[in-house]
């Protein structure tokens, strides 16, 4: 084979393959929760572009998509619109950082016990989510009883 | 390269997403919070198009618009060229969410100008 063609190594678990975090650590399930979120936003911004065009059918078609809104059940998916990106948001900063080599230590002798960047990186990832918790928690409280 | 630089842009719309995505849930879903006026009326019709016709909204929108878009629309296409597909299959992938973009970039962006084109009471 010529060493330019790239290999292809079939995906075999498609969709299971991110979906399912198997044995692998609290990270792995923020990726998931990444992807999973970030579908749901990129899904929820075609659909309020389509949505908001109402406008152009006049005062009225406005007002009663407005109204349909602040029924209980879009409040509900509103809020986890909020949440969703709040998650998407931190999390993101969490992966730049790691992307940009911040908050991984500096590489050593893998001497045993061993240190993994992973375990170095994990008490960003616990104040990262808990900051996170704590946003979803006042914007659910300001948007539920303003 | 060309990969690098569409991962590069990725990134760097990111700030522009966090600041104008923010702005717009302080104006539309956390108006009490922010602007002391209902949800109701920052959401009234006669409040949504004098907002849109101001210039700084229109510009702001359009980036937003722009910036959401291709950092999601970039994300999809990696999740989708994760799975095991045929080049030809990629490569239709890339250019249906290029033209898929294009054509909700196009709408959105129709529609911010037709509320900023909108004369209150004509």
């Amino acid at each position: 084979m010529n060493s330019n063609t790239p290999t292809s190594y079939p995906n075999r678990l498609g969709v299971k393959g991110w979906v399912y975090a198997g044995r692998y650590t609290f990270e792995r399930y923020l990726y998931g929760g990444h992807r999973f979120a970030g579908l749901g936003l990129i899904a929820y911004m075609v659909l309020h572009i389509i949505e908001t065009a109402n406008r152009m059918r006049g005062e009225q078609a406005w007002a009663g998509l407005m109204a349909l809104f602040a029924s209980p059940p879009f409040k509900v998916i509103e809020y986890l619109l909020f949440a969703a990106a709040v998650f998407h948001a931190l999390n993101g900063v969490r992966l730049l950082l790691t992307e940009l080599g911040f908050f991984l230590g500096k590489p050593k002798e893998p001497v045993y016990p061993y240190s993994t960047s992973v375990m170095r990186h994990r008490p960003l990832t616990y104040v990262i989510m808990a900051l996170a918790g704590l946003i979803m928690v006042l914007g659910g409280s300001s948007l539920f009883f303003p | 390269m060309r990969e690098t630089r569409l991962w590069s842009l990725h990134l760097l719309v990111i700030p522009i997403i966090v600041v104008l995505l923010g702005l717009h849930f302080a104006v539309m879903h956390y108006a009490p919070v922010f602007y002391g006026v209902s949800v109701e009326e920052a959401r009234s019709f006669e409040v949504m198009v004098e907002r849109g016709r101001s210039v700084a909204q229109f510009v702001l929108y359009i980036l937003l618009l722009a910036a959401g878009l291709y950092h999601g629309l970039y994300g999809l296409r990696g999740i989708l060229r994760e799975l095991p597909l045929t080049p030809s299959l990629s490569k239709a992938v890339d250019v249906g969410i290029l033209l898929f973009g294009l054509l909700i970039f196009s709408f959105g962006t129709y529609v911010t100008w037709w509320t900023f084109g909108y004369k209150i009471g004509g």
